[in-house]
């Protein structure tokens, strides 16, 4: 028991170093970094190895003779929380979500504190102590909060109060409905009929099964199935047109999407909201192939009022592009990132 | 933890230098090293990696790098004509970024996992990419693992006409970066620095300020396409700044070595150690930082500076400087506002050549002023009068046109680099007309506003001109407002060594407070507002120019007497609840102890 807690202990105190060390930035920042499109499991993990370390701590603290109060454990530990957040998490969540997030650990931690009675004594102790003030220290503790909360109170109030240049928030709907139909080049196409015509076998019948198979491995690295090479000169149907699909992405999407479509091409660093990441579950993979259709046919411009028409400089690229050439953009970007359009059954 | 490592292992190098030194003292005389350039060591040419690395690698490259590097590694993919600079060609084994002598090939050792530990510079280059370039770090994109296969690929397939094991024609002579230790940036190392570039005419090219204006035209690399210096001022932009841009080491370690293929030649046989710390301690204390000196932040996620959507403006009582050295201006914070290409009407501009622009702002009861400086290598006045009028933007037809992108060299973008006919060097920015009756966030478009939310555009041209349009959207040339411009302001244009710095004051309400013409500005509120620069040496004009996503401006309301008030309120009333608690806690115990 002894071994696994000083273990915990351990990690807990590396851990915490580390992270401060970050926000100091005695540590390089990017010491531990955060792994692409696995972000959230990440955080989760480090935050149970936080809990244990801490459990490991209060234990050794403990069996060392010199245990933590409760009420400084509930303390530090939403304060910990409150630094995660702040400083850990990345892009940086607004305040009104920290704030969010604050309370309910808040809560957490008061149900912790308070879940016996013998806890709830405990945790409430060191506060009656310091308001009683039965001993010279607490006389002076009590001395100086009675000085200081009021001058942190009314400096917090001060300070937010201030009127401060912040970015205004701008909540935006990501994948906003799309319309039955769109006409595109004097077309008009309905989107739950509609199939990528290249999504075809060597003889160029529509075949998915073939497609699929020929798409990349998921997960990260994401690399060509073996044998499946676009640049291959004897490469048909399906291939051939992904390597044209290629060539036309690099050609006019890349310098936004990115190399690697994850949304940071050459001139991303620019655009606010920054391109989409196509290697993110949660755009391609979550849409069905006449979906993309739409909005790279319509670009910004096409989005209806809930997607912000106006914020994105996403270029309608009918302007720019035959549709024989956007459904091939489309097959490249599915085959590039691993994913399978989704289907309307 | 790659950055963590960094620091571990030169402490390690050192003491394994050391012990090697010690052992085979005797063996190695003092006096081979005399020929070598001081700071360098000899070094061994790595093995060639396994067959089977090297197949893993041709499906990384197939899948992932040939888009821009070419089937055979040309530097000739389908993008690599948009792109500039263009993608490397590795046929010829030339590499930019290395830790080995000019001329030399870069470390690759298909054995060496660890990157930054100065040991294996392909995987370093791979792993970071390089900053200011189209080529991304692919580091949390492809493990450790296949960047050292595609490089086995690389090295052995695409590299023709060198061979990285031939012991006959390559040598290895590594500059030991991570051993030798930095001499700190003091004035006196600075100053010595200042000189140095005079004296080691680092300025011919680079600038008399660092911005790299001097030369710029006349500089081509290996394969005949034009290149210009670095921008000492944008160290995130540096290609060998391994997404650690204010890091003096990668500065000394270019400064010594070179970089292969381009003009810049390898410092190491003319300058001493101390020499090239002095000059990397001067080239890196004039990277941009924030007001008190320290480095921006860079977002992680880009590379760059980390972006601030508010272009805020500070009230001043009276006459605004037009001095931006005043101390009024000195003290106002600035913003970096990035650029990007227009790649979304045509013509498109693929290769923007100014990537950020600074802005500051003030305003009084009467004008808001616009302070805005951006480094441009090329001051750029068009000869005689421009073919169209300053309201047109639409000059496709006057052949400002968008070009296809060509795989060969002929005729291609980067050919043309350097070659247009000059307009002039511009900038503009935009506000929606009546943006009062925009419910907010709504906008209307980024560029050159929309048929129903109209655009109030200021444009300064080079030629000393200051207009003002209405957009009425991204297809329709401008409508010239005639009244407006005699109550806009040009303060201030100047360019100097590689800056301009313009100033642009324009008022905040018209004389009827007719908003329908003009925007109107209102303090304490958020104005969308979009900037645009032309690069005239670049060939912009019209819709060929940089631009930048929508920012807000915002008039700072000078601060209410409230904010002073309420919260003195709010302290008062927590010593009384404080008296309160005590005095209740105090009667219960008495109340017990009875």
């Amino acid at each position: 028991m002894k071994a696994l807690m000083s273990v915990g202990a351990l990690i807990g105190v590396i851990g915490l170093l580390v992270l401060i060390g970050m926000i100091l930035g005695v540590v390089p920042s990017n010491t531990v970094k955060l792994v692409e499109g696995y972000m959230p499991m990440q955080m989760l993990s480090e935050l149970a190895i936080f809990v244990a370390g801490f459990t490991g701590i209060s234990y050794l603290m403990s069996s060392m003779g010199m245990p933590l109060p409760r009420f400084w454990q509930g303390v530090l530990f939403w304060v910990f929380i409150w630094m995660y957040l702040k400083y850990r998490v990345y892009p940086p969540i607004p305040f009104s979500v920290r704030a969010m997030y604050g309370t309910v650990t808040f809560v957490a931690v008061f149900m912790w504190v308070s879940a016996n009675e013998e806890d709830w004594k405990k945790f409430k102790q060191p506060i009656i102590n310091v308001l009683d003030a039965n001993t010279g220290f607490h006389k002076a503790l009590r001395t100086l909060y009675l000085i200081l909360l009021p001058i942190l109170i009314g400096g917090f109030s001060f300070l937010s109060m201030k009127p401060s240049t912040e970015e205004p928030i701008e909540l935006r709907t990501v994948h906003p409905a799309p319309p039955a139909s769109t006409k595109v080049h004097g077309k008009t196409y309905t989107l739950q009929t509609s199939q990528n015509p290249y999504r075809v076998n060597p003889e160029g019948k529509y075949d998915q099964e073939y497609s699929n198979k020929l798409i990349v491995e998921q997960g990260m690295g994401r690399l060509m199935a073996p044998n499946a090479n676009p640049w291959d000169e004897k490469a048909e149907g399906y291939l051939k047109y992904v390597r044209e699909g290629g060539e036309i992405f690099f050609q006019n999407c890349h310098f936004c999407h990115g190399d690697n479509l994850n949304g940071r091409g050459l001139h991303a660093f620019a655009f606010n909201p920054i391109p989409a990441n196509f290697t993110d579950p949660g755009t391609i993979a979550q849409l069905q192939e006449t979906f993309i259709f739409w909005r790279v046919a319509k670009g910004g411009i096409g989005l209806p009022n809930e997607g912000f028409p106006w914020a994105s400089v996403m270029p309608p690229w009918e302007q720019h592009l035959t549709t024989d050439e956007i459904w091939k953009v489309i097959l490249f970007e599915y085959w590039h990132t691993g994913y399978y359009p989704r289907t309307w059954d | 933890m790659s950055k963590l490592r960094t620091n571990v292992k030169p402490t390690l190098a050192i003491g394994a230098a050391l012990g090697a030194f010690l052992f085979s003292g005797s063996m190695i005389g003092i006096g081979h090293a005399a020929d070598l350039p001081e700071g360098f060591v000899k070094g061994e040419l790595a093995p060639a990696p396994p067959a089977e690395m090297i197949e893993a690698g041709k499906r990384v490259y197939f899948t992932k790098c040939v888009w821009c590097h070419g089937v055979d590694g040309a530097g000739d993919g389908p993008g690599a004509d948009r792109l500039w600079p263009r993608p490397r060609n590795f046929n010829q084994g030339t590499f930019k970024i290395r830790h080995t002598a000019s001329g030399e090939l870069p470390l690759f050792n298909y054995n060496e996992k660890v990157p930054d530990s100065n040991k294996n510079d392909l995987l370093d280059t791979v792993t970071h990419g390089l900053p200011g370039s189209a080529m991304p770090p692919w580091e949390g994109i492809l493990t450790e693992e296949q960047r050292l296969q595609v490089l086995s690929f690389v090295t052995t397939q695409l590299v023709k006409d060198r061979k990285f094991t031939d012991k006959q024609s390559e040598t290895q002579t590594i500059l030991q970066v991570g051993t030798i230790k930095p001499l700190e940036a003091t004035e006196e190392s600075l100053k010595k620095g200042a000189e140095l570039i005079v004296e080691k005419k680092c300025i011919e090219c680079h600038g008399v300020e660092g911005r790299g204006d001097g030369n710029a035209f006349n500089l081509k690399d290996d394969w005949g396409f034009s290149i210009q210096p670095a921008d000492w001022h944008k160290c995130w932009n540096f290609r060998g700044s391994r997404q650690d841009p204010y890091n003096v080491r990668n500065i000394f370690r270019t400064f010594s070595t070179g970089v292969n293929g381009t003009p810049m030649p390898s410092f190491a046989d003319n300058t001493t150690v101390e020499e090239r710390w002095h000059i990397a301690n001067f080239v890196n204390s004039l990277c941009e930082r924030d007001a008190e000196g320290k480095p921006l932040g860079i977002d992680p996620l880009t590379d760059k500076p980390k972006i601030n959507f508010v272009v805020p403006s500070s009230p001043i009582e009276g006459e605004i400087s037009d001095d931006p050295e005043n101390e009024m201006w000195k003290k106002q914070g600035r913003r970096y506002v990035a650029m990007g290409g227009q790649i979304t009407h045509k013509p498109r501009n693929f290769v923007n050549r100014i990537d950020d622009i600074w802005v500051k702002s003030l305003y009084n009861e009467k004008n808001v002023v616009y302070l805005i400086q951006w480094d441009d290598r090329t001051k750029s006045v068009a000869e005689g009068k421009l073919p169209w009028a300053p309201t047109q933007v639409n000059v496709e037809n006057f052949g400002v046109k968008e070009q296809p992108p060509k795989t060969g060299e002929e005729g291609s973008i980067a050919a043309a680099q350097n070659n247009y006919a000059v307009y002039n060097d511009a900038i503009a920015f935009q506000f929606p007309i009546k943006w009062q009756e925009i419910p907010a966030p709504f906008k209307p478009r980024y560029l050159f506003g929309d048929a129903k939310f109209n655009a109030d555009i200021l444009k300064w041209e080079a030629d000393g001109s200051l207009r003002s349009f209405k957009g009425t959207g991204w297809d329709q040339d401008f409508e010239e407002r005639d009244d407006f411009e005699e109550k806009v302001k040009l303060m201030k244009a100047e360019w100097k060594n590689g800056r301009w710095t313009v100033m642009i004051s324009r008022p905040l309400k018209g004389d009827k407070d007719d908003y329908d013409e003009y925007t109107r500005f209102d303090v304490g509120k958020y104005i969308p507002m979009v900037f645009f620069a032309w690069d005239g040496h670049n060939g912009d004009a019209g819709r060929k120019m940089a631009v930048s996503a929508f920012y807000y401006t915002i008039l700072e309301p000078p601060t209410p007497q409230e904010v002073y008030i309420y919260p003195a309120i709010i302290a008062v009333g927590v010593v009384i609840l404080e008296g309160w608690m005590l005095t209740r806690r105090a009667n219960k115990k008495k109340g017990k102890s009875l």
